[in-house]
């Protein structure tokens, strides 16, 4: 047999080895050259080998390098866009290119395999030459992988996904997509060109065309898998910030979801599945894969939407209860993903940096924090995250003064906070109920997450209170509440003489629930007061003793110094005449009341003046201070500043501002340093024109003026009373320690207001040594010698 | 009575601005646990803090309110200015119809005061009358440093020493000295 001859039969069933051309071969042919090559020259297994060796030394100093450079070629591009362009069409061209020469030597290798049906002993390295085929040109590619080649494959897939989102806009959704923008914009979303010559079909193609290929090659998930990933995640979190943030009036998961099912998945199915929607029935493990992702994206979808709701979340509070459908989503999130512990810190930043500064009003925080209370109860009902989240408001609240003030009027009329609703509602949560529920349902229980912080009651009020409770725990004590109420309740009896109580009651009812009926006992006292102070009003006015005696209409307001809180202490000693309608109208109480009587507070009130001056009158309301300052002026026209105190018992420096009120109306001047004229007619006439104008603020300004000593005043006298109980003590008993002080105190000052608690005692004592009042010495307190 | 809790109680004691108003509350019940004149004594105590008048002064000594201790200087313009006496005052059950006892814890030359501290006064006495008070009782016996009687005098040394001023001072200054911080 000749060599030469069998060599070239060698040749034209596997070209590779003589550089030949490809020609077909019929299966037969293959089978005899082999049965040939084995009976005489036994060198059908080297051929078999070789045949390997030559596709592998082929692949690797030849189409791969080609296959990598072409795919690299043009890096030096300027543009992102033609960048991302000639990426694509690279990629496209090389794994055109690529699948050729695979073609080509799929037949070879297809002929080998039937070269080595024909050998008695195979030993089988591979279960079929095709696999062998796949394993070579893998380990070939990928060893020789360069650097930026996942920028291309990224590119490649953007381009598609673009257009593909593009096509698939509309089924997601749905009709309310507004035609003018595509109008206006001629561009095509998806590729970028006039819509004239849209190429989006024709990528949709060349696309399909390339994940066949890659398919084909088995190269998909090689070579695409990771970069796919990384796209598709990077295309949800935009897609998600992009539609999702600064909207929570409406729940978005359907919205995402059906964008992840239409877009997403259809598309990744196209890639996977040749370019067709639709997975063979047989196809078990592609169904299988798109699956995976389905939930592994789901998964990150819930991620992404969380962050981007948690991101907002002061937002979302601030807009509660419109907001409830994000608060909802979330909670669907926080479900799947442990996002908790991101939510207590991203939320705690937020409201100390947007609530917790001088810069924001007492009512703002408190409205901040009423809805923070809401919307976080609706996430999460366990209370865990809001007693965590709030903490640090609750703490600021505490250092601002006027908290309480502000709570109290929250309360009681309707404002931005709710709570008057809150209080309206009424529900008050009952502990004995908890608890037997707890009982009933031990199934049911939770326990509390890691990060929560241990309970040191076990009683779980700020957990499950309500929001009232809520707000006035800030000051762990309802009292001051209630004696803040009191004062704001006593102002406004005291300056709105025509009162209507209905409102108040009902409020008064709704805060008895709230706090209980004790401590509210003086308020209930001051509102009877009022109504009480009508009926003996009305008797006297029938009295005819009365009626022939007085002069001018007068009406009381008769109340119980013991129920109201304490007044400022200011005076007034009205005129002779006015002081003797005073005394008719007492008269004429002793003798309707029997033993009791009545002590005036002349301050107090309200008075109806007409003045008379030239030819004109004045018809007004003032306080009772302007009523007699003007009194005074009747008799005498000119006043030192000093006298007129010194006939009022009002001291020069209120008696100043009283006055204030005179000037600006018009009727009365400073003429020099401290002495006052009124003013002639002509004068007056012409400040009457501004008259009415002024008239407004000023007066506002006069009512604005509590009759009531404030808060601290109050305890500043309170402790002044138990700093004459202390001097005596000391003066007495020569030194005594601080518990000793508060013991004393405790036992015999109990006719006087409440004792504090030994630090209140304590610091009070500390600013008396610091005034050398007191000495402090060897732990006992004595008098300064 | 050893020990008295404070009683949670909202009388009305101060003549009030305004016309009072009676209202029975739960909480007068407790008042029936206590002896009739602790209320006495406490509103004693209150006027007497609130009225802080100069010269005298007078405090429970701790363990209870029947028992005080009461200060007196000495008054103006007499051998006794600038003396602090201290006292003591026990209240019987049966105060105020009948006087407390009123000693001298620090010993005290005068005319009228034995050197145990016991002291001869009418209104501690015979004269006594439940109108008196702490404050009162205080009061005459600062008086009593200024004005002796001399006629039933308890210590006789001082008695006759009395009529010389400069002389009674001298030795008075001498024996409040030695004796000030018994």
């Amino acid at each position: 047999m000749d060599i030469d001859v069998v060599l070239d039969k060698v040749g034209r069933i596997f070209p590779i080895l003589n550089d030949g051309v490809l020609v077909s071969v019929s299966d037969d042919e293959v089978r005899n050259l082999s049965q040939e090559l084995q009976q005489t020259l036994d060198i059908a297994e080297n051929i078999y080998e070789s045949v390997f060796l030559e596709i592998k030394t082929l692949l690797s100093e030849k189409y791969v390098p080609q296959f990598w450079k072409h795919l690299m070629k043009c890096e030096l591009r300027t543009t992102e866009e033609e960048k991302l362009k000639t990426h694509f069409i690279n990629f496209q061209e090389s794994i055109l290119n690529l699948e050729d020469i695979f073609i080509k030597f799929s037949e070879i290798v297809r002929r080998t395999s039937v070269f080595k049906q024909s050998l008695p002993d195979s030993n089988q390295w591979f279960s079929s030459e095709q696999e062998k085929l796949n394993e070579i040109l893998r380990t070939i590619l990928l060893s020789q992988i360069p650097p930026h080649f996942n920028d291309v494959v990224y590119s490649f897939y953007s381009i598609s996904f673009k257009v593909f989102a593009n096509g698939h806009q509309s089924e997601v959704e749905g009709e309310d997509e507004d035609d003018s923008t595509e109008l206006i914009d001629l561009k095509c979303k998806g590729c970028e060109r006039e819509q004239d010559n849209c190429r989006c079909q024709e990528l949709v193609c060349a696309f399909n065309k390339t994940n066949e290929s890659l398919s084909n090659l088995g190269l998909l998930d090689r070579l695409a898998g990771h970069t796919l990933t990384s796209l598709i995640q990077d295309r949800i979190c935009t897609f998600v910030k992009d539609k999702c943030s600064g909207n929570f009036e409406k729940s978005h998961f359907a919205f995402l979801e059906k964008w992840l099912k239409c877009v997403v998945i259809n598309w990744l199915t196209r890639i996977f599945n040749k370019g067709h929607l639709k997975i063979d029935e047989s196809n078990d493990k592609l169904k299988e894969l798109i699956k995976n992702f389905e939930i592994k994206l789901k998964f990150y979808i819930y991620e992404i939407y969380g962050n981007v709701i948690i991101d907002q979340f002061f937002s979302i509070i601030i807009d509660y209860p419109d907001s409830i459908p994000a608060i909802n989503d979330l909670q669907i999130c926080l479900r799947s993903i442990d996002l908790r512990k991101y939510l207590i810190r991203s939320l705690k930043e937020t409201l100390e940096k947007r609530l917790l500064h001088p810069g924001v009003n007492t009512m703002d925080i408190l409205t901040a924090y009423v809805a923070a209370i809401k919307a976080i109860r609706h996430l999460d009902n366990s209370g865990i995250i809001l007693e965590t989240v709030t903490e640090p408001v609750k703490e600021y609240l505490k250092r601002r003064h006027d908290t309480i003030r502000k709570v109290v009027t929250g309360l009681t009329e309707e404002g931005p906070t709710d709570l008057n609703e809150e209080l309206a509602k009424g529900e008050i949560n009952e502990n004995t109920d908890k608890t037997k529920n707890e009982l009933s349902y031990w199934e049911n229980w939770q326990p509390d997450p890691v990060d929560a912080t241990p309970m040191l009651n076990p009683a779980k009020n700020t957990r499950t209170a309500d929001i009232i409770s809520m707000v006035v725990d800030i000051y762990g004590s309802k009292d001051l509440f209630v004696s803040e109420y009191r004062n704001l309740l006593a102002d406004r009896l005291l300056t709105q003489l025509d009162f209507v109580p209905d409102k108040e009651i009902r409020n008064l009812e709704l805060l008895k629930l709230r706090f209980g009926e004790n401590l509210l006992h003086n308020c209930e006292v001051m509102l009877k007061d009022i109504s009480e102070s009508k009926r003996i009003n009305s008797h006297i006015q029938s009295d005819i003793n009365y009626i022939d005696s007085k002069s001018w209409e007068m009406s009381s307001l008769i109340i119980s110094a013991q129920f109201w809180p304490v007044f400022n202490k200011e005076s007034l000693e009205l005129p002779e005449e006015i002081n003797n309608e005073f005394i008719k109208y007492k008269t004429a109480y002793e003798s309707y009341k029997g033993n009791r009587t009545l002590c005036w507070r002349e301050v107090t009130g309200r008075v109806n003046i007409e003045i008379e001056i030239g030819s004109k009158t004045l018809d007004m309301s003032v306080t009772p201070s302007q009523a007699v300052i003007i009194w005074h002026f009747q008799d005498k026209t000119e006043w030192t500043l000093e006298d007129l105190s010194d006939v009022m018992k009002v001291p020069s420096s209120v008696l100043r501002k009283r006055i204030v009120f005179w000037q600006t109306q018009g009727l009365i001047k400073e003429k020099s340093h401290d002495v006052y004229t009124l003013i002639e007619e002509d004068k007056a006439a012409i400040n009457e024109l501004n008259e009415t104008s002024k008239n407004d603020t000023v007066m506002e300004d006069e009512e604005s003026e509590s009759a009531m000593a404030s808060l601290n005043d109050q305890r500043e006298e309170e402790l002044q009373v138990f700093w004459s109980y202390i001097v005596g003590m000391l003066t007495n008993l020569d030194s005594l320690t601080l518990e000793r002080i508060h013991q004393m105190l405790k036992m015999f000052a109990s006719n006087g207001p409440t004792t504090g608690s030994l630090g209140e005692l304590q610091e009070f004592l500390q600013k008396k040594v610091k005034q050398h009042e007191l000495v402090f010495m060897g732990g006992v307190y004595h008098l300064p010698k | 009575m050893k020990k008295i809790f404070q009683p949670k109680i909202t009388m009305q004691w101060q003549k009030g601005n305004f016309h009072h108003r009676f209202r029975s509350t739960s909480t007068f019940h407790f008042a029936f646990y206590f002896p009739h004149n602790f209320f006495r004594l406490q509103k004693e105590l209150m006027n007497l803090m609130m009225s802080a008048e100069k010269g005298i002064s007078a405090f429970p000594d701790g363990e209870n309110i029947f028992k005080w201790v009461g200060t007196i200087t000495g008054p103006d313009d007499t051998v006794y200015t600038g003396q602090t006496y201290r006292l003591s005052l026990e209240f019987a059950s049966s105060y105020p119809y009948s006087a407390p006892t009123v000693k001298f814890i620090t010993p005290c030359f005068h005319p009228n005061v034995d050197l145990s501290g016991s002291i001869c006064l009418d209104i501690l006495k015979d004269k006594w009358s439940a109108l008196y008070d702490v404050r009162t009782i205080l009061l005459s016996i600062q008086s009593l440093l200024a004005e002796p009687n001399n006629e039933s005098p308890l210590n006789s040394q001082a008695s006759q020493m009395w009529p010389n001023q400069i002389e009674y001072k001298k030795y008075l200054e001498a024996f409040y000295e030695k004796n000030k911080d018994k």
